[in-house]
C-alpha cells in the first residue's frame, strides 16, 4: 500500500485512475457477505464493514463541498474537520444497507472525479487550511483521497475478518 | 453639529460648509433603471479583471451623470491602492479648469492586493461622485466632507442597492423578531418534536403519507443533519471573513443517500437535541455585532448569522408543521 509521500510523487492521471477503481474494489469486498457480517464490529470501538462504506460515502460528499469552497474563494478557506465517529453514530451507519451506501458512494465519486478532471494548471494549486495538516492544495487532496481509499479498503477487509 | 475642522475654516468657507450640510439627499429620477448597471459591476468585480471593472464602472457613471443631467466625469480604475502611514487611498476626485474631471478608483487593497468588496467599491465610487455633484449639481465652490455630504452619498447608495429583504418572504417575519425571541423559538423545537412523536412506534413513524412526502422519521433525521450543516456554516462564518458557503443537500438526496427511513427516530431526536444545544451555545456566546458576519451562498447570496437564525426559526416551524401533517397521514 503506497504511503502518502509515494502517492504524492505519482502523476495526476495515475492518482485519478486509482480513485476510479475504489467503487469496484468495495463491491468485490462486500459481495456475498450477509448483513450480519457487514454489521459486525471487530471490537467495541472499531467500525464494521458497512460503517466503513458509509464513511467513504459521506467523506466523498464533504470532499465535494470542500473543493467547491476552495474553488469559489480567492483566499484559502479554513477547513473545519468533522468528527467521523460522531457522524457514524449520528447517521446510524449500522442501520444502513451497505449495497445502497456503496451505490451512493459511487455516484458521489463520479461527481468528485468530474470536478477534479475539469481542473486546469494553476487551479490544482488552489487550497485550504486543514485543521491538522496545514495548507493543502487540491493536488494534495487528490493524494490524500488515494491514500484514504487504500486505508479504508484495508480496514474493511480486516473488519470482515474480525480484525481491528 | 459640524465636524471639528469647521472652526478652522474662513467665514466664506463656513458658508459653503453649512450649505453642503443642509442638503441630505440626492434623488435619482429612476433608480431602478440603473440597477442592471450595478448588477454588472458586481459581476465585473467578481471577475477580478481590471478592464472588465473599468467598463462596468464607465457604464454606471454614464448612467448616473445622464440621470442627473451632469457634465461627464472620467473614471480610471486602477489596481492596488497606494498606501502610506495614514492608511490606504480608496479613491480620488480631481478637477482642473478646462478639463474633464477625473475619478480614480483602486480595486485592490494595498497590502494583500485583494479585490475590494462590491459594497466598499460602490461606496468609494459614490463618494467621489459626491464631490462631482457638489460642484456640478449643487454649485458649491468647494466640496467638504460634511454630515450632509455623507448622507447624500448614502442616499445614492440606498437607491442603487435597495435594502435587501430576506430571500424568503416567509422568513421575514422571523427576521423582524428580536434575537432573543428567535433563540427562544429554537430552544423549544426538540421538546415539540418529542411531544409530537410520543407514543408512536417506529413503524408508524417510518410511514410516508404519500410516495413523495417524507415520513416523520425522515423529518427528524433531516432536522438533525440540517443542524449539523447550520453549525458548520456558523463555524465557517466565524472562522473566516466572508467565506463561500458550500451548497448543501439537496434534502431529498440526503434522505435517500443516508437512508433516513432505516434510522431510529428516537435516537435521531436525541442527536438533534444535542446538536441544537451546541448551536444555541454558540449563538448565545456571540457579541451582537458578530450576528452581522456572513458568507456568500451560491444561490441565496450573502447570508449573515442574523439571517441564518431567522431562517432556522422558520425552518423549524415549517418542518414541525410537515411533521404534524405526516403523523396525520397527510402529505
Amino acid at each position: 500500500m503506497p504511503t502518502m509521500e509515494e502517492y504524492a510523487k505519482q502523476p495526476t492521471a495515475q492518482r485519478l485512475e486509482r480513485l476510479t477503481r475504489t467503487g469496484e474494489q468495495l463491491a468485490a469486498a462486500i459481495k456475498g457477505q450477509s448483513d450480519a457480517a457487514l454489521s459486525r464490529r471487530p471490537d467495541g470501538k472499531n467500525w464494521a464493514a458497512k460503517e466503513v462504506v458509509c464513511h467513504l460515502r459521506d467523506t466523498e460528499e464533504s470532499f465535494g463541498a470542500r473543493f467547491a469552497q476552495i474553488l469559489a474563494m480567492d483566499t484559502d478557506p479554513r477547513m473545519i474537520g468533522a468528527d467521523a465517529d460522531r457522524l457514524a453514530e449520528e447517521r446510524q451507519y449500522l442501520r444502513n444497507d451497505a449495497g445502497e451506501a456503496l451505490a451512493a458512494f459511487r455516484k458521489r465519486r463520479e461527481e468528485t472525479l468530474a470536478t477534479l478532471r475539469s481542473l486546469v494548471g494553476e487551479q490544482w494549486k488552489k487550497g485550504g487550511i486543514h485543521a491538522t495538516r496545514g495548507r493543502m492544495t487540491l493536488d494534495d487532496f487528490l493524494t490524500l483521497m488515494a491514500w484514504h481509499d487504500d486505508n479504508h479498503l484495508d480496514q474493511l477487509q480486516r473488519a470482515l475478518e474480525g480484525k481491528a | 453639529m459640524p465636524f471639528s475642522y469647521y472652526a478652522r475654516l474662513s467665514r466664506s468657507q463656513q458658508a459653503i460648509y453649512r450649505k453642503s450640510d443642509e442638503i441630505v439627499e440626492v434623488r435619482l429620477p429612476q433608480p431602478a433603471a440603473l440597477h442592471p448597471a450595478v448588477e454588472s459591476l458586481t459581476t465585473a468585480l467578481a471577475s477580478e479583471d481590471r478592464v472588465t471593472v473599468q467598463h462596468a464602472t464607465d457604464r454606471l457613471i454614464r448612467g448616473l451623470t445622464d440621470a442627473l443631467g451632469l457634465p461627464a466625469v472620467e473614471v480610471q480604475v486602477l489596481a492596488a491602492r497606494p498606501h502610506a502611514k495614514w492608511g490606504e487611498l480608496h479613491g480620488l476626485y480631481t478637477v482642473e479648469r478646462g478639463k474633464t474631471p477625473t475619478i480614480q478608483l483602486w480595486m485592490r487593497t494595498a497590502k494583500q492586493r485583494r479585490v475590494v468588496a462590491f459594497r466598499t467599491y460602490l461606496r468609494t465610487l459614490l463618494h467621489e461622485v459626491g464631490h462631482h455633484l457638489d460642484y456640478a449639481l449643487l454649485h458649491l465652490r468647494d466640496s467638504y466632507h460634511t454630515e450632509g455630504f455623507y448622507k447624500r452619498e448614502s442616499s445614492l447608495f440606498k437607491q442603487l442597492v435597495p435594502e435587501r429583504r430576506t430571500p424568503w418572504p416567509t422568513v421575514d417575519a422571523w427576521f423582524r423578531r428580536s434575537p432573543d425571541e428567535r433563540l427562544a423559538r429554537l430552544a423549544q423545537t426538540p421538546d415539540q418534536i418529542r411531544t409530537a412523536i410520543a407514543g408512536r412506534g417506529e413503524a408508524a413513524l417510518g410511514r410516508r403519507p404519500a410516495p413523495q412526502a417524507w415520513a416523520p422519521t425522515e423529518i427528524v433525521c433531516y432536522l438533525r443533519d440540517a443542524e449539523e450543516m447550520f453549525g458548520r456554516r456558523f463555524a465557517d462564518i466565524l472562522a473566516m471573513d466572508e467565506p463561500a458557503l458550500p451548497e448543501a443537500g439537496p434534502a431529498e438526496r440526503w434522505a435517500s443517500e443516508r437512508q433516513y427511513l432505516r434510522h431510529d427516530p428516537a435516537l435521531a431526536l436525541a442527536h438533534f437535541r444535542r446538536r441544537r444545544g451546541e448551536t444555541l451555545e454558540t449563538l448565545i456566546a456571540l457579541a451582537p455585532e458578530a450576528w452581522q458576519r456572513g458568507g456568500e451562498h451560491p444561490q441565496r447570496g450573502r447570508l449573515t448569522i442574523d439571517l441564518l437564525v431567522a431562517l432556522m426559526a422558520w425552518h423549524d416551524d415549517n418542518h414541525l408543521e410537515q411533521l404534524t401533517r405526516a403523523l396525520e397521514g397527510r402529505p
